[in-house]
């Protein structure tokens, strides 16, 4: 069975110029509708809300539009470098393929291991997102049902205490990591029932964001600043707030420079919309078919993210959004209104919804789509994990799948457990800096990918060939494929270079942030070198032979 | 923890599995034997490859769809092109417009042609083994599925080369046993069975294995819910199905290829058929192995496998080159 065979069995078909023999094979068959399905599946549309309120909170004078256009740029020049990745190596399994087949297997392998690190501590970092997001959900809940006990369970949930030397809320940590063990006792059932269940969640949060939408398009600036007055208990908190960061000399307006450097944050919101390579071997035709999915996807996301914060300026307005991100934190706000400020746009919908079951749809959107991405996550994490297990970097345990229902029990137990150990080193880390950690670390992802296109014509220019020519796409006598991959790098280099340049702003590089980021990206060198060593005193093969380019003459 | 020493081997298989025609990865696949010292290579069928591409002549050019691409050479680039399509997995056939359209909706010209230029292919290869390969290297090449009949006799009248298809065969300390056949698959290729009949078929292959043996498989048909046999879930117009936004993945394997490996308790399986599950995986006491395949990105995957003396197994890696 094969993933490059054609579906015409025992056919002659001159219109796609082949014949093919009756032999088995997955066909080439995902289409543009599924491809972008795949796409759209892999963003969590809700997510917005929490990048915008990073990038309100992290700088002054920002608006959304100009950095959500220029980060849909990045990934549209990212796109037009994968294009050619995807052409020359059809396959699933994304910068580790593309960094083994081109760069070397040795680089590829680090690549590997560092995304399976990474994918992990995403687990963490979209637990510890859904974690800060339960207050909210207790209150939409509370505020649904007409519950004080869940709208003071939301209060205590998020107190704070002093851990070892700093502040955190032992609260949320159990949620996160509660959170954790449950996603982790769900991908223990079939890939299938878990597909089921992401779907489920997937639709839920789409719902919720289209409710939202509706109550932002069919509400005027002054209903809002009325239910604010009424959530709040106090008619005049739309003003309160306002006034309370003009008193602390936060400035509000719109300032270019500060917007761009909001652009990681809104990298960071499309990451996920050209993942359809990452299943390049069943794409019908996979670089027009990468192409349309990801400009469709891209298109869609730009109109509902650009055309959601216009409403929210609108109906919202820019001042207030501004102001509640600055002083959100502070218990003069506090003293004003408990609208939860990094809930952004899904608080304001909460305010403004006047029916229980859009209070609950908008209360369990960010938990549910965070849930549905983890799902997702643990997938992934364990389908890597296998590779490594499988090339004996890790112990061959790991690759142990359950016969009862085909899931891969202890790379579950593994990856949950990883994850745990971020959450709980993460728990010193506020959401922002989690965001900031996110964004350097797909970014460098990014980065490989980009470098990985560069080097694409130059180091495997045969699988690139303009067929029936042994020279590949050149402009001005340079490789397309380098030339894209280029603008790609030097736009991923822009986004770290803009994460690096703004600790003080992005908050990111305390000890535990940078120890984050060392773990995800020289774990690979280490982990190689030790299983090397391990494994010279006890096996009769070189780990290195797996790493060898076999010569074919 | 570093300084413990290795055991020592008697024997070093490298296996390989579904080349599917690339003559690049098969080439590969005899340079295994230097490159990582193996005493005996293995390519565990699907050996053929599956597509004919039709190449025109018209007025002194040659035109064929390559990559989706529309391609016009000279006659003198005849070689050139059809190499670059052979690397692709594909075969080609050159003729005029009259022949071409003959070939068209002639599904039994297709097969002959295909036939001629498979058979005429793994000649070409057993030739090639005869001239690369020293003589101390064993090189055994069974079919898969994907393999028609016809390859059989050609493997087998090649000097430098074993079958041992259906039968087992004696490699250093351990015995091998060999089947291309696999349960139906939704192509309705040519070594399909139920698995009942594939069940008696395996056991009948190892039947005559004296008791304490040590047996090596070399089963296609990767066995069910091993991890060596997840595939996309295809409907019923062969398309992948997609649940969640994605492709749904189940396990394809053969349960008849599980009970006969929990039965025999093999040392070692060595498996193919799936191309995107690469994996390893201990059913009881025998570990079974399914390196992928990658060969249309011209890499050739395969699996090094180290036996004692005894002919117990010692250890694997998963190789890419």
């Amino acid at each position: 069975m094969a993933s490059t065979s054609t579906p015409m069995a025992g056919k002659a078909t001159s219109g796609q110029g082949l014949f093919t023999r009756q032999s088995s094979g997955l066909v080439r068959e995902l289409g543009v509708p599924a491809a972008t399905g795949i796409a759209l599946a892999s963003v969590a549309v809700v997510n917005t809300f929490i990048n915008f309120y990073s990038g309100l909170f992290n700088f002054t004078k920002v608006d959304m539009v100009l950095p959500l256009l220029l980060a849909a740029g990045i990934w549209l020049v990212a796109m037009f470098a994968y294009r050619y990745l995807l052409r020359a190596i059809p396959r699933a399994g994304g910068e580790y393929i593309y960094m083994s087949r081109i760069i070397s297997p040795a680089v590829g392998t680090m690549i590997g291991i560092a995304t399976a690190v990474g994918f992990s501590y995403t687990l963490s970092a979209n637990a510890n997102f859904a974690a800060n997001y339960v207050p909210f959900a207790l209150n939409s809940l509370g505020a649904a049902f007409n519950s004080s006990a869940l709208m003071s369970a939301a209060t205590s949930i998020s107190g704070t205490t002093t851990c070892v030397t700093v502040t955190c809320s032992p609260g949320l940590v159990i949620c996160a990591v509660g959170m954790l063990v449950i996603v982790g006792l769900a991908s223990v059932f079939s890939l299938r029932r878990i597909a089921q269940v992401i779907l489920a969640l997937v639709i839920f949060q789409v719902v919720a964001f289209v409710v939202l939408g509706f109550l932002l398009a069919t509400h005027s600036h002054q209903d809002f600043v009325n239910a604010l007055g009424s959530y709040s208990g106090k008619s005049t908190a739309y003003n309160d707030v306002i006034a309370l960061a003009q008193k602390n000399g936060i400035p509000l307006g719109v300032d270019i420079g500060a917007s761009l450097l909001v652009v990681p944050f809104m990298v960071l919101n499309y990451n996920g919309v050209l993942y359809s390579y990452y299943v390049g071997g069943e794409l019908k035709r996979p670089g027009s078919t990468y192409i349309w999915a990801s400009i469709i996807s891209l298109g869609l996301l730009i109109v509902v993210w650009v055309g959601v914060w216009l409403l929210m300026r609108n109906t919202i307005g820019l001042d207030f959004m501004q102001a509640q991100a600055q002083v959100g934190g502070t218990s003069d706000y506090s003293g004003i209104t408990n609208l939860q400020a990094n809930a952004g746009g899904l608080g304001y919908g909460l305010v403004l919804s006047g029916d229980p079951i859009s209070k609950i749809l908008i209360g369990l959107a960010v938990p549910a789509a965070e849930i549905a991405v983890d799902l997702a996550f643990v997938a992934v994490v364990t389908r890597v994990i296998f590779a490594l297990a499988f090339d004996r970097m890790l112990p061959i345990g790991l690759a142990k799948i359950s016969e009862r229902n085909a899931s891969p029990v202890n790379a579950i137990i593994l990856a949950v457990i990883v994850a745990i150990g971020f959450t709980i080193a993460g728990s010193i880390l506020n959401i922002a800096n989690i965001s900031a950690n996110l964004a350097l670390f797909f970014a460098l992802v990014l980065l490989c990918g980009s470098l990985a296109a560069i080097a694409l014509p130059f180091r495997r220019p045969e699988l690139i060939y303009k067929p029936g020519t042994t020279d590949v796409d050149r402009i001005a006598g340079i490789p397309t494929a380098a030339i894209w991959g280029g603008a790609s790098t030097v736009l991923a280099l822009f986004t770290v270079g803009v994460i690096i340049a703004k600790p003080n702003v992005f908050g990111a590089f305390s000890i535990a942030s940078i120890g984050s980021l060392i773990v995800i990206f020289f774990s690979g060198p280490i982990i190689y070198v030790i299983a090397r060593r391990m494994r010279l005193s006890s096996s009769s093969i070189d780990i290195r032979l797996a790493m060898r380019e076999l010569p074919p003459e | 923890m570093f300084h413990g020493r290795p055991p020592k081997r008697a024997l070093r298989i490298y296996f390989a599995t579904d080349i599917h025609g690339s003559d690049r990865c098969f080439r590969k696949f005899l340079a295994a034997a230097e490159h990582y010292e193996a005493d005996a290579l293995v390519l565990g069928g699907d050996i053929a490859g599956k597509g004919l591409v039709p190449v025109r002549s018209r007025n002194g050019t040659l035109t064929a769809k390559v990559r989706g691409e529309a391609v016009a050479v000279p006659h003198a680039d005849e070689e050139r092109l059809r190499a670059e399509i052979n690397q692709l997995g594909f075969y080609s056939v050159v003729g005029d417009d009259g022949e071409m359209d003959r070939l068209e909706g002639d599904k039994a010209a297709i097969d002959a042609v295909f036939e001629g230029a498979i058979v005429e292919q793994i000649q070409g290869w057993c030739k090639l083994a005869e001239e690369r390969l020293k003589p101390a290297v064993r090189c055994i090449i069974t079919p898969g599925n994907d393999d028609p009949k016809a390859i059989d006799a050609v493997l087998k009248a090649a000097p430098r080369i074993e079958s041992p298809e259906g039968e087992l065969c004696e490699v250093g300390p351990v015995l091998l046993a060999s089947c291309g056949d696999v349960t139906p698959t939704p192509w309705n290729t040519e070594r399909e069975y139920p698995e009942e009949e594939l069940e008696r078929r395996l056991d009948k292959i190892l039947a005559p294995a004296p008791a304490g043996a040590r047996l090596v498989v070399n089963f296609h048909n990767p066995p069910y819910g091993s991890g060596l046999d997840f595939a996309a879930e295809l409907d019923d117009r062969l398309l992948p199905v997609i649940r969640g936004g994605r492709p749904s993945i189940i396990p394809v394997g053969s349960k008849a290829v599980r009970e006969v490996v929990k039965r025999h308790r093999p040392v070692v399986g060595l498996h193919g058929h799936i191309h995107e599950s690469k994996g390893a995986q201990k059913i009881g006491s025998t570990m079974c192995l399914n390196p992928g395949s990658d060969y249309a990105a011209d890499v050739l995957r395969g699996v090094i496998v180290d036996f004692a003396d005894d002919g117990s197994y010692l250890d694997f890696l998963f190789t890419a080159g």
